[in-house]
């Protein structure tokens, strides 16, 4: 009799352990799908800012030729091409400050853009150039790209944020590491598209 | 089983997470995936059922969806962010494949800017890069909007994103076509009138092109523009289907296609 019980207590504590086993297992798995998609989503915002980065060389070859004038500019753009390039953020981390320092590198590299295709209204033969007209056509494309990347990763962090808060995932998201996602917040500059008004 | 019920449950709510619309001010999608949604009724019945017609067959031929909508009120948005926002929310394009298009006009009306916006799916991004698009804008759409002539408007467009997006032609013949453009113009007005002279010289009297109003108006109109641009006997070209009921939508509905910011636009 008493040994029947204790083999009862046995199962019971078994069945539990197994049910918590599986619940964590799922929790795990689900926690990996979705980290995995932030971070493809991260990748994919990498490379339309890596995209826009690479139209810099030939943007500022083409200004050149024209506008000797604004070499100052010029080199701000180049210098802030170089910061941005630089700024690469570990895509399994993606912390709020991480994100943050990122964005900031890249607003001032799209600041710097948006200087230079101001500063280009004064040269009438630059503007009617078709390579330059190309260029900005591009960088325009870009800038939309950019947007909808950004939106696309504030979208899974925040998918991968309300999963990693809400109990009981917590628990094994504390267990294993998973720390919170940050975002991209909106802003002047990075939001809106240098544009040239021809008017 | 429970596990299973558990994912089955998580399934459903990520789809419905995802379905969830990401702006509101973005119309709902059609339900019967219709190919023009003139909600700013810029075009005449006619007119629409041509375009719808037109795209409609196009899309059984090549599978790309090409989506036109008028909107006067963009609630806030970018041109560029609401084509988006309408390839995505509707799934303009076949999943997978992503070939949609979506053409956004907004009329100048009561004192406001004209906008339009050329939003290409990822999958159409390399025949269609930002570049050519913009030119599209700048060269078929805007000098027809700027004379209140939407319809011919678009129609030119179509007759060279149609050829673009089935890689009947590339974005660099379409480019340099351009530069011959007004000599090819005038050749071909010089073909026309040298053949009418000949027709009424026969005295067979005017030709079937000549008669019957508008209707042939615009198909004379489709063939001299996919001459232009060689879109080829005007497959799929703008009043060439002339079979096929009128009014109905894309045979498969929209595919779930995605967008990911290629193309591009202008305002007047």
């Amino acid at each position: 009799m008493k040994m029947k019980k204790g083999v009862l207590a046995v199962v019971i504590v078994a069945a539990l352990a197994a049910i918590v086993l599986i619940w964590g297992v799922k929790s795990y798995n689900t926690l990996v799908s979705k980290d995995e998609h932030v971070s493809q989503a991260w990748a994919q915002v990498e490379n339309v800012y890596q995209r826009r980065a690479d139209l810099i060389p030939n943007l500022v070859a083409t200004v050149k030729g024209y506008a000797a004038h604004e070499s100052s500019t010029l080199e701000a753009v180049v210098a802030a091409r170089a910061r941005a390039t630089q700024a690469t953020v570990d895509p399994a981390g993606l912390s709020s400050e991480d994100i943050a320092e990122f964005q900031t590198a890249q607003n001032e590299l799209g600041n710097a853009i948006g200087r230079l295709l101001v500063s280009v209204e004064r040269y009438p033969d630059l503007k009617a150039n078709q390579n330059f007209l190309d260029l900005q056509a591009q960088l325009e494309g870009t800038e939309n790209r950019i947007a909808v990347e950004r939106r696309n990763f504030n979208q899974a962090a925040r998918d991968y944020n309300t999963y990693v808060r809400r109990f009981p995932a917590n628990i094994v998201a504390g267990m294993f590491g998973f720390g919170p996602k940050g975002y991209f917040t909106a802003d002047e500059g990075a939001e809106t598209a240098p544009v040239v008004s021809f008017e | 089983m429970r596990y299973l019920l558990g994912n089955r449950l998580l399934t459903v709510a990520l789809f419905f997470a995802m379905a969830a619309p990401l702006y509101p001010q973005i119309p709902p999608r059609p339900s019967d995936a219709r190919a023009v949604s003139d909600f700013a009724s810029v075009f005449t019945s006619r007119e629409r059922a041509y375009l719808q017609n037109a795209l409609v067959s196009f899309a059984d031929s090549t599978s790309n969806q090409i989506v036109i909508v008028t909107v006067d009120d963009m609630g806030g948005l970018e041109p560029a962010e609401f084509a988006y926002g309408i390839g995505q929310q509707w799934g303009v394009g076949k999943e997978g494949f992503d070939n949609g298009i979506v053409l956004l006009v907004k009329p100048k009306r009561h004192g406001g800017k004209g906008e339009v916006f050329i939003a290409v799916g990822y999958g159409l991004e390399g025949a269609i890069p930002d570049v050519t698009a913009k030119r599209i804008v700048e060269r078929e759409m805007i000098p027809h909007f700027m004379e209140n002539d939407y319809y011919g408007g678009v129609v030119a467009a179509l007759d060279v994103l149609m050829p673009l997006a089935a890689g009947e032609i590339s974005s660099r013949e379409y480019e340099e076509s351009g530069d011959y453009g007004p000599v090819i113009m005038v050749i071909f007005c010089i073909i026309v009138v040298a053949l009418a002279v000949a027709a009424i010289r026969k005295g067979g009297g005017p030709t079937d092109i000549g008669r019957g109003g508008s209707r042939s108006a615009t198909v004379a109109d489709a063939i001299f523009w996919s001459t232009l641009f060689g879109s080829g006997g005007g497959r799929g070209g703008i009043g060439s289907g002339g079979t096929g009921g009128f009014g109905g939508g894309f045979g498969g509905g929209f595919g779930g296609g995605s967008f990911g910011g290629g193309g591009a636009g202008g305002s007047w």
